[in-house]
């Protein structure tokens, strides 16, 4: 499952952004980010169709402590 | 240089930044004399610390020489007049280098001016250097191919914490009274607990950001290490509120957070996190947090250990914001000169050029409503939480080299950050301060987390912590 990572990490990078993996350490973490795959797939379901990114700025203010 | 001379300079150098702004005030030191004092002991003493990139001696000996005229004309002082000062060298001021600690910007000089810059001097205070960073402010831990590693002052062989590794370093050298770090998964709070001072990573859009160097714009922040909360507390009277040139920056009333600083711990309710946060701690690093406990219940604060939740989701999502961020950012370059960055640095950017755009928009998406869940089911019952700032004891700097270490050592590199990124995505205000030595006799840091704008509580507490103790006061032999 890693080296799959890795292959598409690489391809996509190259594919989309004509980055070229810089060493041998980029291939290394590349291929981590096959715990984040899982880490997402673990969380699915948690996400309301209106929500968008530009709600931050108001949670922030929706949360801050009141007197 | 005479050795009476050395000790006066010494004993300059030491005062806080309150006690420091308090003696120009009333004339009893010169803003020349403070000045020559913090550049004399980093030019003795830079050697054994390498944090700064850049000295402006003449620049910050005319502003000082200018300080002393206001005051002696008999003009209004401003807080930090005449308060010398450096900062991480990713600060623009137009016509001054600014590195970024990279090859790639070693000679960038911009065209325009932070505005915590403009802000800090003009409440006074005195620049006079650029301080060695994490190259483009994207490292953990400290190292730097371009400009040398920034060097612990209290055992030259471990990290300093990054990426404000050159602010940690210098203020706790005491060259500096205060230095500005910037924090986007750790990188004030992570050297302030490495070299015993005090940091502090504000609420998300707090300060302005406008001429500062971007990392990841979803969560870098601006902020101060300094030799103690009521620094800290003086220093983000100044700095916070909103800027018309950041429109991203809040619109929050700026209190002043050095008034709030009551010592009054009474009602206050502290939860300590037993999961994630503890997951590895060192056996000395869990003593001082305990210890650190004992004197904020002393204080008539309560404490309940709790189990947070949402960590599955926070874990997920903060590590790909910063990611893609940082990669877009880079991108250009990454084409152009991957071979001018730090092996460490263009192995993380790599694999954020491979998360599909639909990750980081659902981690963006996500933010607000776990922000919101977490802040409901855990500030609703406790006003603050404490952690240590990092968990294990600090590594050295080889064990922590990707550049050079064995395959695998980029998991002892990244785990130093594991108790601070989660903060940056919730965007809360977090504040290190020190809190003892771990075995090998290295600083400990106690992080202390408030809810959103809650900073003059979460100074508020480790001002309290800090006159009950001395951890904030021990200074490294150099």
């Amino acid at each position: 499952m890693a080296q799959e990572m890795r292959e598409l990490v690489v391809a996509t990078a190259s594919r989309w952004s004509g980055v070229e993996p810089p060493n041998e350490v980029a291939l290394e973490l590349a291929a981590e980010l096959q715990a984040i795959v899982v880490a997402f797939e673990a969380v699915r379901g948690g996400l309301r169709f209106e929500d968008e990114p530009a709600g931050f700025e108001a949670a922030l203010q929706a949360c801050k402590e009141t007197p | 240089m005479g050795a009476t001379l050395v000790e006066d300079i010494d004993t300059l150098a030491s005062l806080s930044l309150v006690e420091a702004a308090a003696a120009v005030a009333d004339g009893s030191i010169s803003a020349v004399a403070l000045t020559e004092a913090c550049i004399a002991r980093t030019k003795r003493l830079e050697p054994k610390v390498n944090s700064v990139i850049w000295l402006d001696e003449a620049g910050a000996l005319e502003a000082a020489e200018a300080a002393d005229a206001a005051r002696r004309a008999g003009a209004a002082l401003g807080p930090l007049h005449g308060v010398p000062m450096a900062h991480k060298d990713m600060y623009y001021k137009a016509g001054q280098r600014s590195s970024c600690g990279s090859a790639i910007r070693r000679d960038f000089r911009p065209s325009i001016t932070a505005t915590v810059l403009e802000r800090l001097e003009g409440a006074g205070a005195v620049t006079f250097g650029g301080l060695n960073m994490a190259e483009f402010a994207q490292n953990p831990t400290g190292h730097n191919r371009h400009y040398g590693d920034c060097l612990n002052p209290w055992n030259a062989a471990h990290i300093t914490g990054g990426s404000s590794s050159g602010s940690g370093a210098a203020v706790a050298a005491r060259f500096a009274f205060m230095a500005l770090g910037s924090d986007t998964g750790g990188s004030i709070r992570l050297p302030a607990s490495a070299c015993g001072v005090t940091g502090l990573k504000p609420t998300q859009t707090r300060i302005s950001r406008y001429g500062v160097m971007p990392l990841s714009f979803s969560c870098d922040n601006v902020g101060p290490l300094a030799r103690s909360a009521r620094d800290c507390a003086r220093v983000m009277t100044v700095m916070a509120g909103h800027d018309p040139k950041d429109p991203t920056s809040a619109r929050e009333a700026v209190p002043d957070y050095e008034a709030a600083l009551d010592g009054d711990l009474r009602g206050l309710r502290i939860g300590v996190p037993e999961t994630w946060f503890l997951d590895g701690v060192a056996p000395s690093v869990l003593a001082a947090m305990e210890a650190a406990l004992a004197v904020l219940q002393a204080r008539g604060a309560s404490v309940t250990r709790i189990t947070l939740p949402l960590i599955p989701e926070l874990a997920a999502c903060s590590s790909v914001v910063s990611r893609c961020e940082a990669a877009t950012i880079h991108g250009e370059w990454m084409r152009e000169y991957p071979q001018d960055y730090a092996v460490h640095l263009s192995a993380r950017l790599f694999p954020g050029y491979g998360i599909p755009a639909t990750h980081y928009i659902e981690a963006l998406s996500r933010r607000g409503p776990l922000l919101q869940e977490f802040c409901r089911q855990v500030f609703s019952d406790y006003d603050l939480l404490v952690t240590p700032t990092i968990a294990t004891e600090l590594p050295t700097r080889a064990e922590t080299d990707i550049d050079q270490g064995p395959p695998g050592t980029a998991a002892k590199f990244m785990a130093v950050a594991s108790n601070t990124r989660l903060i940056n995505y919730l965007g809360l205000p977090a504040i290190s301060v020190p809190c003892g030595f771990d075995s090998l006799g290295l600083p400990v840091g106690l992080q202390i987390i408030g809810r959103p704008f809650a900073e003059a509580r979460v100074m508020q507490a480790a001002d309290a912590f800090q006159q009950d103790t001395d951890w904030h006061l021990r200074m490294p032999s150099l």
